[in-house]
């Protein structure tokens, strides 16, 4: 197990080094300079102001000293200071982390709560109206664009029903963006509890589990769905993931205020320390939830360890 | 239970029942919902409309400007210039108190200026604080001298991107806490989500665009972010907020609704033009560029394409700025004659079957999409096929810098929306190498540094004189004004408020209707 561990770890410390790497040189292919960005906006940006600011910032150092630099400060725990501003990158994007993980978790949450039921009453309705109906909703949940989702509920919900805020981050402001996210992401959870309940409703157990006369409820919820949430919660990972990084649109549009909007300000500003920060805590943040994933699978299943 | 407990205990019940229901002086809270916020309240290090909109409710200046953009007596009550135009004597008005209690006088002045020029402040806005030589203060006269004359000074002076900052906004180890004497002190700043501010009750203002001179009415001011424009509307018409950014849509719309009032900035300062990669054939003949001038049509793009909410404008530099005088602009420059341009085209061989091509180059605005779609049209009548080629604030003016050096290729024609308090900033963007190296040439460098050593008329002689090099050459055609993050729309409770220079947003005179 220790060996295990260990390699699983020096996985994760590898990859986020090379992420590091990555969002050290990527983000000077993407066009546009954060200076003039800046400037321009100001209306008065001298020739020499754009000069004298990218030589303070080191911006007219060539690329790979700027990203061995950027590597370096790194690794001693430095992401730098945004352009604009000019306020330090790491406490700026800790801040707003909670917040996206909370709306991540509601948003999984409500994902969960909508697409289990809608898995079981297609699985156990297979070939029916039903099935065919819960697919038919999963389908348009995962198609409609989030984006457009939320700003239908804020026109329903906020200015007709007058039940919730329009934005803002807090408590009463979560229902919305958590519900926006939860549709989306509960097609994929119904259709993957649906596919594992209609195997384990197939299997020799089940059917021996009906012969004794036990009732179709206990069947399903005690003999089928344990199993068939084994496979449940491997999406589980996959799709808090995908929330955390995912989310970017849906906090825009509710005005949450995590760490998806500051990125999406960051990269039209071009604000390179902040772009970086992002891509250098997300990605972390990923590497982490995955590998204690992987860990959790070793700890329950010995064949994963032994891989 | 005695007579007197029995009388006295209802007596307190409905003693305290009244005191609770009295009209208590109710708080006013005004909320205002913005696109995106603030990068920072250290006005020396944003740069940001955004930015400087917050700073300018925490900071004052030392002089005002009026609606002509005429200096007037600020946190400075008079100011001698001296006859060589190099030394400026400001004389402080005493009685000013900074938002932590401490007086403000001329060491505050002095901070000001020595942090706002050192290298390690990082000042994006330090060469509009010009050729500073020295700053120091007798008494309570502060002088800033000049290594070479500077006639912009007092228009920045007036404006936001130069306010006084009281030497308490800055630690010991250095951290900034916004510390000014402005109408506003900062009470909560949430990035990206909100800033409160509340009324500053020992506020004394001097701007001759405000009526109150005193402590806003308003208790407490808050600036939300709501990115979203659909959002932002909504929260207005649901009353969660009393003031927004509307779409450019959404204000038309909300116009002629009851209910809503409109404001569109007038003294921003700012407008929309066309320019040319005039290194380009054929771009490189004044002829062609004066023929596309003629075929673009500003009435219709400030009707049609901006709703109404603009107006066609003619100088390089914005109305109601120093030195813009739009009828002589309008003899100096082209109108929309499409037959003459057709004409003109014609004769160089362009027609609608052998049409010249370029690219039009842009970056997405409100009302700007429009307005191109309609340019395109214009130059089509003309014998021009256009290529519309739109791409996001930050990398079009980075292609715009590769465009404006090119000798080779295809010609564009761009746009772009820029904003100031003083033609000054003609400047900025056209003296080589220029904004994105839109410079012209040495004739027109020695005018626009000429004028920076003037005042008064001569000035106004030498920036007209500017204007009249540019649009005679026909490098810059003027289109609308304003044209970028200049309207606000509020619900009818709100009273007062206005706009001032460069999109700046007051405050001092609202009230909220019950």
């Amino acid at each position: 197990m220790l060996t295990f561990v260990a390699r699983r770890l020096l996985t994760a410390a590898i990859t986020i080094l090379v992420v590091v790497f990555l969002a050290g040189v990527l983000i000077h292919l993407v066009p546009g300079d954060p200076i003039t960005a800046m400037l321009a906006q100001s209306g008065n940006a001298s020739a020499a102001d754009i000069a004298r600011l990218t030589g303070q910032y080191g911006l007219d150092k060539p690329v790979w000293q700027q990203t061995l630099l950027y590597v370096s400060n790194v690794l001693q725990g430095d992401l730098g200071t945004t352009i604009r501003g000019n306020e330090p990158v790491a406490p700026l994007l800790l801040g707003r982390l909670p917040n996206t993980i909370i709306l991540a978790v509601a948003g999984l949450g409500t994902a969960l709560a909508l697409g289990i039921p809608m898995g079981v009453i297609a699985a156990v309705n297979r070939g029916r109206a039903a099935d065919f109906a819960v697919m038919l909703i999963a389908i348009l949940g995962v198609s409609i664009p989030g984006f457009w989702m939320g700003l239908t509920f804020i026109q329903f919900f906020s200015l007709h029903l007058g039940w919730f805020p329009v934005a803002g981050t807090s408590a009463r402001n979560i229902v919305l963006p958590a519900l926006t996210l939860g549709i989306v992401h509960s097609a994929l959870v119904a259709r993957m509890t649906r596919s594992a309940l209609i195997d384990i409703l197939n299997e020799d157990y089940i059917r021996t589990a009906r012969a004794r006369g036990l009732r179709e409820r206990e069947v399903l919820m005690v003999h089928a769905m344990r199993p068939a949430m084994i496979s449940v919660v491997t999406v589980v990972g996959l799709v808090f993931a995908h929330l955390l990084g995912g989310q970017v649109i849906t906090e825009n549009v509710f005005s949450w205020n995590g760490i998806g909007r500051l990125a999406i300000q960051a990269m039209l500003q071009r604000d390179y320390p902040l772009v970086q920060g992002f891509m250098v805590i997300f990605a972390t943040s990923i590497v982490l939830v995955t590998t204690a994933l992987d860990l959790l699978y070793g700890l329950l299943d010995p064949r994963v360890r032994r891989r | 239970m005695t007579r007197f407990s029995r009388l006295t205990l209802p007596a307190l019940i409905l003693g305290a029942t009244a005191l609770t229901a009295l009209p208590l002086a109710a708080q006013t809270t005004l909320t205002v919902a913005r696109s995106v916020d603030a990068d920072g309240l250290d006005p020396q290090k944003v740069s940001t409309t955004q930015s400087s909109q917050v700073t300018d409710l925490i900071f004052d200046t030392l002089v005002t400007l009026d609606a002509s953009g005429v200096a007037h007596p600020g946190l400075a009550e008079s100011w001698e210039i001296s006859e060589d135009n190099l030394t400026y004597s400001f004389t402080l008005r005493e009685g000013i108190s900074c938002h932590d209690g401490s007086a403000f006088g001329p060491e505050d002045v002095v901070f000001t200026f020595e942090r706002a020029v050192a290298p390690e402040t990082m000042n994006p806005r330090r060469s509009q604080y010009g050729p500073i030589e020295s700053v120091t203060s007798e008494g309570n006269v502060v002088k800033v001298r000049m290594t070479e004359p500077y006639g912009p000074f007092l228009s920045y002076l007036g404006s936001f991107s130069i306010p006084m900052i009281c030497r308490s906004s800055v630690a010991a180890d250095g951290n900034f806490t916004p510390v000014g004497t402005g109408p506003f002190t900062l009470v909560e700043w949430s990035r990206n989500d909100h800033i409160t501010l509340k009324a500053n009750d020992a506020y004394q203002g001097f701007s001759p665009l405000i009526e109150n001179k005193g402590r806003p009415y308003i208790d407490e001011l808050k600036l939300v972010v709501i990115p979203e424009a659909v959002a932002r509307m909504a929260a207005l018409r649901s009353g969660e907020v009393d003031l927004a950014e509307p779409s450019l849509e959404e204000a038309a719309i909300l116009e002629n609704e009851p209910g809503f009032k409109i404001y569109s900035a007038d003294l921003s300062g700012q407008q929309v033009m066309a320019a040319f990669t005039w290194k380009l054939a054929p771009f490189d003949n004044p002829e062609v560029r004066r023929a596309i001038g003629m075929a673009l049509d500003r009435d219709s793009y400030a009707m049609i394409a901006y709703e109404g909410l603009v107006s066609p404008t003619t100088c390089p530099a914005a109305p109601g700025l120093i030195g813009v005088d739009l009828e002589k602009c309008a003899a100096w420059g082209t109108s929309y004659d499409p037959d003459a341009a057709r004409a003109i085209m014609e004769g160089l061989g362009y027609t609608p079957q052998n049409p010249l091509k370029i690219k039009l180059s842009v970056h997405a605005l409100p009302g700007f999409d429009q307005m191109h779609q309609m340019m395109q049209q214009h130059l089509a009548e003309i014998g021009v096929e256009a290529e519309l080629e739109t791409r996001e604030v930050a990398a079009f003016f980075d292609q715009m810098s590769q465009e404006n050096l090119r000798t080779e290729g295809t010609p564009v024609l761009w746009t772009m929306g820029y904003s100031g308090v003083d033609s000054d900033y003609m400047t900025v963007m056209w003296q080589q190498p220029g904004f994105v190296n839109m410079g012209v040439g040495a004739e027109l460098d020695t005018m626009l540094a000429d004028q920076r050593m003037l005042t008064g008329d001569a000035r106004v002689a030498k920036l007209q004189e500017v204007q009249q090099y540019l649009l005679e050459n026909t490098y810059a055609v003027p289109l609308v004004s304003p044209g970028w993050n200049w309207l606000w729309a509020s619900t009818d409770k709100v009273d007062g408020f206005r706009t001032g220079f460069v999109a700046s947003i007051i405050f001092n005179d609202v009230k909220i209707a019950e």
